[in-house]
């Protein structure tokens, strides 16, 4: 039992965060939500090249040949950055099409992992109103999806089913406006019997690792509200001390470390039931989901808090974070939902 | 990473839980009588000791067990498991005195004490805290002056868990009032049935009497019962708190843990106006979400162990663990209140009434709740545990 990275998963962190750090800073991620969408561009394809894709991807398939802990090291470093992009979808996508046999399934295989189909994620209820799968087409109305704007693939994940569908198919209707968290901006999205291949993948699988990676973001992004608050306090002076030797800041910031903490524990034992198809692991992912959530947007609001005048405005980041933290919630799963798995449990007891 | 246990692990715990299983006792009186729970605890304390179990974070040449970080963290895990019972009134000499010893004291204190309090001979206890030296610690002043070969001690200590069945006293004196506060202290050995010593039970708020005040007259105390150097005792009070280096927290989280289970329970055969409580949306989701920390706290706990059997030190997060537990605990202990209801209020004492198979602790749950208010106080009250996580782990300004 040993619940920390080796030092190979160390130096994999460290060389993400550095990559994030030099080609995603805060001021390119600002710069994406503010209305240049192209800026992210290049380090999309950087991060094709470098393999972040596939990381957990068999190497004889073209990916790196890790598991899915390296891929959760890479998600909390995405969280940490607050990196806008289709990151989930397009690493979920590699997963599915890791198995997928013929010269079609393999040539997209290659465009997703080296970044070149971008791949927005499409989670649908088997039986959801509007939604229906006949033959190899697929049938949606009108659901909110993330990045699907600027994907070139979709993965929809229904009931049990994988389907890919092509963004620039017949039928497909992406409307997007105004948006909320303007890091990962939705849109409206409709299918019209478009063409759906079936993957030899399972969604449920998939959803699996999806929620184990999202709550990795929401980890990063928690950890990372907790040095920004610390940050602050240290350097922002009042009654001519820095507002963090004040109790009520201190004890603020030491209930978002708690809580970050408490996330982070969560999701490394959640991902490692997963990685070892533990018999407890979907109750592990509930856990994870409800604790990151809780850190994520509790700590996002602390850190407006702690920033005073300075937090409720545009110009500082601490917005962004209180937003992606709604999109963190909405994925995969509410808590609410998480919860009543967790209470079904309880009653079964 | 990894949360599986090696093939020599899982054989130490196998052995443990047969241990544990076979030889627990099970008629723990229900008399908060001291003297009847302290009987209790010598007893098991003593098969611990001969089955070779007691001390299992002692080091092999002082009796102890030596087990690795790992497998005393599944020895705590299998004897809560198993509701095996702490033997509370040896606490302190197992998990504070004799640690200190072992780290700080002579051969002499080490050949005369460890085995005792190994075998549970004798019955440690705390004097740390003063009425006005509470979060405050360093800020004691019971005064010690030298007198020959004895030490001359005078002044009053109070919150002594279990003062008045103790033999022996880990003393915290002030034999420099001169110098700074943090080193003018010094760590003794204090008999406790020396002349001088008054000892007067406090009751708590549940009723119990559970820790004392105790008033010092001129007690003289040999001068060789001194542990580290004299006006050194602040550093070797400390040197104990990384003893126990956060494996027991297993053991605090498996049974919050089945305190939990014991919600679900109450929950399921509560009815409400519209059904069992646990049916009810509204609450099943606030069991969900207590049950969802309780494992997240196993999760940092082993993550927390994780880190120090890495590193060799203890980790830097035991106050986060340490305040999330407490406030779970208190979580957890109202809830249970919120769905007994007017049922809480009627509770008799003994806690048998209303029990059942089904809902086998019932009755407990209030004094469950009360208990729970001491564990943001004592060792440290969650607000000086945020300010220490405040201050040591995120470096904020003081
Ligand atoms: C059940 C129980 C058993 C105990 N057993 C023992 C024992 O065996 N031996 C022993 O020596 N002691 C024992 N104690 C004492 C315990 O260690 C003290 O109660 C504890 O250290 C708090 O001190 P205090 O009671 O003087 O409270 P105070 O220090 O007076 O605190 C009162 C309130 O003020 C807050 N406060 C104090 N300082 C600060 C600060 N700097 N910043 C913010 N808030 C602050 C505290 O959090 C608390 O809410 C026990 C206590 C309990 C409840």
């Amino acid at each position: 039992m040993d619940l920390t990275p080796t030092a190979e998963q160390e130096a994999i962190q460290a060389s993400i965060r550095s990559f994030l750090e030099s080609e995603l800073p805060m001021s390119r991620v600002r710069a994406i939500a503010e209305g240049a969408p192209q800026e992210l561009e290049a380090p999309w394809r950087r991060a094709g090249e470098l393999g972040f894709f596939g990381l957990a991807v068999p190497s004889q398939h073209g990916g790196t040949g890790y598991s899915v802990i390296e891929e959760m090291l890479l998600f909390e470093e995405l969280g940490r950055a607050l990196a806008p992009g289709p990151w989930l979808g397009t690493v979920l996508a590699a997963h599915a099409l890791a198995k997928a046999k013929g010269d079609r399934e393999a040539a997209r295989r290659a465009d997703v992992q080296a970044g070149r189909s971008r791949v927005a994620l499409i989670d649908v209820e088997e039986g959801a109103s509007g939604s229906e799968a006949k033959d190899d087409r697929f049938t949606l109305r009108d659901l909110v999806v993330a990045d699907a704007a600027r994907a070139e693939l979709l993965l929809v994940l229904h009931g049990d089913a994988v389907r890919l569908v092509e963004t620039s198919a017949a039928g497909v209707g992406i409307s997007s406006g105004q948006v909320f968290d303007a890091t990962r901006p939705v849109a409206r999205v409709s299918l019209e019997a478009v063409p759906a291949e079936r993957l030899p993948a399972s969604a449920h699988a998939l959803r699996r690792i999806g929620t184990a990676l999202s709550c990795a973001e929401a980890v990063g992004a928690s950890a990372r509200l907790v040095e920004l608050s610390v940050a602050y306090a240290s350097v922002r002076e009042q009654f001519g001390r820095p507002i963090g030797s004040f109790q009520a800041v201190k004890h603020r910031c030491a209930d978002m470390s708690v809580r970050a903490e408490a996330a982070r524990a969560a999701t490394i034992y959640a991902t490692l039931s997963l990685r070892d198809e533990s018999d407890d692991r979907d109750f592990q992912l509930s856990v994870a989901k409800v604790l990151a959530a809780d850190a994520f947007v509790q700590n996002a609001a602390d850190n407006v808090q702690n920033h005073g005048g300075m937090g409720y405005t545009w110009e500082c980041d601490a917005h962004f974070f209180v937003k992606r933290a709604r999109s963190f919630e909405a994925i995969l799963g509410s808590s609410r939902r998480h919860l009543d798995a967790i209470a079904a449990r309880l009653r079964g007891a | 990473m990894d949360i599986r246990f090696t093939p020599a692990e899982e054989r130490f715990r196998a052995e443990a839980r047969a241990w544990i299983e076979a030889n627990k006792p099970t008629d723990l009186p229900d008399s908060r009588d001291l003297a009847v729970r302290r009987d209790f605890d010598v007893a098991w304390q003593r098969k611990l000791h001969d089955a070779g179990w007691a001390g299992i974070s002692w080091p092999k040449e002082y009796g102890g067990r030596g087990a690795t970080l790992i497998e005393q963290l599944i020895w705590f895990e299998e004897f809560a498991r198993a509701d095996a019972p702490e033997p509370a009134t040896l606490f302190v000499g197992l998990n504070h005195g004799g640690p200190t010893l072992i780290a700080c004291g002579t051969d002499e204190q080490k050949a005369e004490h460890l085995p005792r309090i190994l075998r549970g001979d004798t019955v440690w206890c705390q004097g740390f805290s003063e009425p006005n030296a509470g979060s405050d610690l360093a800020g004691l002043q019971t005064r010690a002056v030298f007198d020959g070969d004895d030490l001359v001690v005078t002044g009053q200590k109070i919150w002594t868990s279990f003062a008045n069945i103790a033999e022996w006293q880990e003393l915290l004196v002030r034999t420099d009032p001169e110098a700074p506060k943090h080193k003018g202290i010094t760590w003794v050995i204090c008999p406790m049935d020396a002349k001088g010593i008054e000892i007067r039970p406090i009751r708590t708020m549940s009723g119990h009497d559970e820790f004392c005040e105790v008033f010092y007259d001129e007690v003289r105390i040999p001068r060789r019962n001194v542990v580290g150097r004299i006006n050194d005792g602040w550093r070797v009070a400390m040197s104990t708190l990384s003893f126990e280096r956060g494996t027991a927290f297993l053991a605090h989280q498996v049974r919050l843990c089945r305190m939990v289970e014991d919600l679900a329970s109450l929950a399921r055969v509560t009815p409400l106006a519209t059904g069992a409580a646990l049916d009810d949306v509204e609450i099943a989701r606030r069991i969900a979400r207590l049950r969802a920390e309780v494992e997240a706290l196993r999760s940092m706990t082993y993550r927390s162990v994780s880190k120090t059997a890495r590193t060799g030190v203890p980790s830097a997060e035991a106050s986060i663990i340490r305040l999330f537990f407490s406030e779970l605990q208190q979580r957890v202990a109202a809830l249970a209140t919120e769905i007994l209801g007017v049922d809480l209020l009627d509770l008799d004492p003994a806690g048998s009434r209303g029990r059942s198979d089904a809902d086998p602790v019932r009755g407990e749950w209030a004094w469950r709740f009360l208990a729970a208010f001491s564990s943001t106080i004592a060792a440290g009250s969650k607000d000086i545990q945020r300010n220490i996580i405040g201050e040591r782990v995120l470096g904020l300004p003081r």
